[in-house]
């Protein structure tokens, strides 16, 4: 499998002596690739992930009808009936549209709380490893309060103070969803920050906000995608949670959760309702989950270098 | 501009004392040393450990916190977090070339980072900066974009060694830059840090546990026990032996168990 | 009687993404009860060597030899579990850094005497004894102390006496001792060698010593292997290493600077490729 590139581009990622920066990088970016090859878990899980992706961007044309279409005659149709492959729901819309358009709902979900949540964590977690003293103290006090709560109340919390709504949804998730990335990131940079290079760093003259950034950061940005990844099956969890309550995405928008909401009615007699988006679900966190285990093999700067 | 002291010593150290405290013990890691290098000198200081003598380098570029007496180098104290000017005046080499270069970083971005940080030349003038000092201390510019875990030991030291030249400081602070090397390549090492002096006009602290290295490097050489400096002594006496202290005595002797027997010529072989 | 120790053709491989790396390549000695060194740089296979012969190589390595012989018994065919009672007996290893080699979460006394309660089934006074016995061979001053501390407690030069204790316990006739000494300091180097030597002497057993400083191998050694790249390069009696004939062993003396010596650039090591391909002889 590795040997699917034509050779004289692999002998320019592989080179021993990269003429550029830019080949230095992907050849580093090449063997983790090789590295990702070797381990197939990893490489379904990104499939998964890769499929949740290429759903989402051509749910139109992979959806066979519109997602809030309703149609009275056909409701609560059975998987595979004519039409309708995997049923339809309580007002007859057509399940599978939904749940390819709930792709749509589910990514921007996991996007917007990957942009905010990680970021916000890392910052918290290198500045209190760094600075160490009372930075330390203030922050990592402040982060022990948020993880005392229990997510899914907290965001609850929040979600009926803000109001409910997609957005408010992934701003109480991200605002719980951080202090296990900061301590993470407060870990991994104490184990750094004693080290020689950071002091030669310091001896020529680079400020903090440089060391921090250049040099703390991408040493615990693996951890963190590693967290990321076996984290956003959680995430997608609790949105889907709160759909479910009723405090996430509203109707009639096509979010899992809230599908698996209105199913709970018909969970006997239609169990379809109910287990499709469910399943959805499952999928995704499985595929984030076994791409996260096959990321810490890769970027894991223990098992990696030497 | 000239940078040294009053008395004409470009290091200049007065009852320095260094204290840490860790969990209520206090341990005095430096214990009152007095010494003054001169400009252009390479002084020595030799030791077991555990006698201070890292950390009175540490000390000197604000690693290690100053708990009494005085430090300067170049005329400037200790820095405390950040200080451009002291930068550019010093420089250190670490002891294990390992841990001393970052595992993330191109040997390309390691040098050139002093260069952006001190806002020195432009793009164009860093890259022939950063080929100039790979060529400089015996590395091919083709090892420009490797990583240092792509790099062997000797290797790794020559890229610490250019990184710390890159600014054209005065002094460099030398810990134990070769006692992590094979011997064959310590040779090249210390053949490059005394080429290097001779022709930027360095001026050497070199810090080691061998007394073979410390004595081929330097002009003069302070024994440390227990945080104090016991002996201070030149290669002329250290040549005759001429030494006062049972210490000193116990550690050349040690250290002769080391030190390469004659070779005979070779003849009929 | 016969030799202790008979090597022939040893070769230690690795499976590597970019292919098979050998880092031993054909060695063959013999060793009787002497003191032989085996000397040379990172990457000759010295360590790994040291620890082919007690089969300590971790997978993916692989171990092969024409003959592997400890008193006469094929080393690479013995069952795992002869093999072990071997390891706690007859064979030793004392490794660099006695950090890595030492519980930390068990007394040095417990570690001292589990072995010999359950190998010899001796009751608690008696292994303690012998504990203590032997932590007074290794010259230590206040045994009684050593026996209740915990590794932590102990200094380098402590740990590493302690280490050479607890390997010496069982009274093994061969040794391993890989670069026993250059986590310590100079002056503790040479008492933890006087002590190793003393011990050699009096009780008569084989011992390889394995290190990367030549004057002291030979200074402590009967005979010297010099190894570079797998292979070894040159053999000497130790008491003539002046007369080292290999350009690489020469290389190897000559690069060391001296107390007094000149002033001028070091002597440094051309490496030609021939070396990795000829062996001694």
């Amino acid at each position: 499998m590795a040997n699917v590139l034509p050779s004289p581009w692999r002998a320019w990622l592989t080179s021993r002596s990269p003429r550029s920066r830019r080949q230095a990088w992907l050849g580093q970016l090449y063997l983790g690739w090789l590295a990702l090859l070797r381990n197939p878990l990893a490489l379904l899980g990104l499939a998964i992930v890769l499929a949740l992706v290429l759903a989402a961007a051509a749910a139109p044309l992979l959806a066979s009808q519109d997602p809030l279409a309703q149609s009275l005659p056909d409701r609560l149709l059975p998987p595979g009936s004519p039409g309708h492959w995997l049923g339809t729901d309580e007002f007859g819309r057509d399940l599978w549209s939904r749940v390819v358009h709930g792709a749509r709902v589910t990514l921007y979900i996991v996007l917007l709380v990957v942009v905010t949540a990680p970021v916000f964590g890392l910052a918290v977690g290198t500045a209190a490893g760094y600075f160490g003293g009372l930075v330390d103290v203030v922050l990592m006090r402040l982060t022990d309060v948020f993880l005392a709560f229990p997510r899914l109340i907290l965001a609850l919390a929040f979600v009926a103070a803000l109001g409910p709504g997609i957005e408010n949804a992934v701003l109480a998730i991200a605002l719980t969803a951080w202090p296990p990335y900061a301590r993470v990131a407060r870990a991994e940079t104490l184990t750094v920050v004693r080290s020689d290079y950071i002091a030669a760093a310091q001896l020529q003259g680079a400020g903090s906000l440089r060391i921090i950034t250049g040099h703390v950061m991408p040493l615990c940005l693996s951890s963190v995608i590693v967290r990321i990844t076996l984290d956003m099956a959680g995430i997608i969890l609790v949105a889907a949670g709160l759909g479910f309550l009723g405090l996430g995405a509203q109707p009639p928008l096509p979010e899992w959760g809230l599908m698996i909401s209105s199913g709970r009615k018909f969970l006997f007699d239609q169990w379809w309702v109910a287990t499709v988006p469910g399943l959805a679900i499952f999928v995704v966190s499985l595929g984030f989950n076994l791409l996260g285990d096959g990321l810490r093999d890769v970027l894991d700067p223990r098992s990696a270098g030497r | 501009m000239d940078g040294t002291g009053k008395g004409g010593a470009m290091i200049e150290i007065a009852g320095l004392e260094v204290v840490f405290a860790s969990r209520g013990d206090r341990v005095r890691a430096v214990d009152g040393i007095e010494l003054a290098v001169a400009e252009r000198e390479a002084f020595g200081l030799v030791g077991e450990s555990g006698s201070g003598k890292s950390t009175v380098l540490r000390a000197l570029c604000g690693l290690a916190p100053v708990s009494g007496g005085r430090a300067t180098i170049a005329g400037l104290p200790p820095p405390r977090r950040r200080d451009p000017a002291f930068a550019r005046r010093v420089q250190m080499v670490f002891q294990d070339p390992f841990s001393s270069l970052h595992p993330r970083h191109t040997i390309d971005r390691t040098l050139a980072e002093p260069l952006v940080i001190h806002r020195l030349g432009d793009r164009r003038e860093r890259d022939r900066q950063v080929e100039a000092a790979l060529t400089d201390v015996g590395l091919d510019p083709g090892f420009r974009f490797r990583y240092p875990h792509q790099l062997s030991g000797g290797q790794r030291q020559r890229v610490a060694v250019a990184r710390a030249l890159m600014l054209e400081p005065q002094v460099l602070l030398l810990d134990e830059p070769t006692s992590a090397l094979d011997a064959s390549v310590q040779a090249e090492v210390l053949n490059l840090l005394s080429r290097l002096r001779r022709e930027r006009g360095l001026t050497f602290l070199m810090v080691s546990h061998d007394f073979a290295v410390i004595d081929h490097m330097c002009d003069r050489v302070a024994v440390m026990q227990g945080g104090r400096i016991v002996e201070t002594l030149d290669h002329a006496a250290l040549a005759r032996r001429q030494v006062r202290e049972d210490y000193t005595r116990r550690l050349l002797e040690a250290s002769s168990a080391h030190a390469p027997l004659a070779l005979q010529e070779e003849g009929g072989a | 009687m016969s030799a202790l120790l008979e090597v022939e053709d040893l070769r230690v491989a690795f499976d590597t993404p970019a292919g098979v790396v050998e880092a031993v390549r054909g060695l063959s000695f013999t060793l009787g009860r002497e003191r032989l060194g085996i000397v040379g740089e990172s990457g000759s296979g010295k360590t790994m060597t040291g620890r082919a012969i007690l089969r300590l190589v971790q997978p993916p390595g692989r171990v092969s030899a024409r003959r592997l012989a400890f008193d006469g018994q094929e080393l690479l065919t013995l069952p795992e579990r002869r093999l072990r009672a071997l390891r706690g007996r007859r064979l030793a290893m004392v490794m660099q850094d006695p950090k890595y080699s030492l519980n930390p979460v068990m007394s040095v006394g417990r570690q001292l005497t589990e072995g010999l309660r359950r190998r010899e089934r001796l009751s608690r006074a008696e292994a303690r004894r012998r504990a203590l016995a032997m932590l007074e061979a290794v010259q230590i001053r206040d045994p009684e102390r050593v026996y209740r501390a915990f590794p932590h407690e102990l200094s380098g030069g402590m740990g590493q006496r302690v280490m050479i204790a607890m390997m010496l316990i069982p009274e093994p006739d061969l040794l391993i001792a890989d670069e026993p000494t250059s986590a310590l300091d100079v002056t503790v180097e040479a008492e933890v060698l006087k002590i190793l030597d003393g011990l050699v002497r009096e009780r008569g057993l084989g011992l390889i010593f394995i290190s990367h400083d030549l004057p002291l191998v030979s200074r402590f050694c009967d005979r010297v292997l010099v190894m570079y790249a797998g292979r070894v390069v040159e053999e000497l009696k130790a008491a003539e290493l002046e007369r080292a004939r290999h350009p690489y062993t020469r290389g190897l003396l000559r690069c060391l600077p001296r107390v007094g010596g000149p002033r001028g650039d070091l002597a440094t090591l051309t490496r030609d490729p021939a070396w990795a391909e000829q062996g001694a002889e």
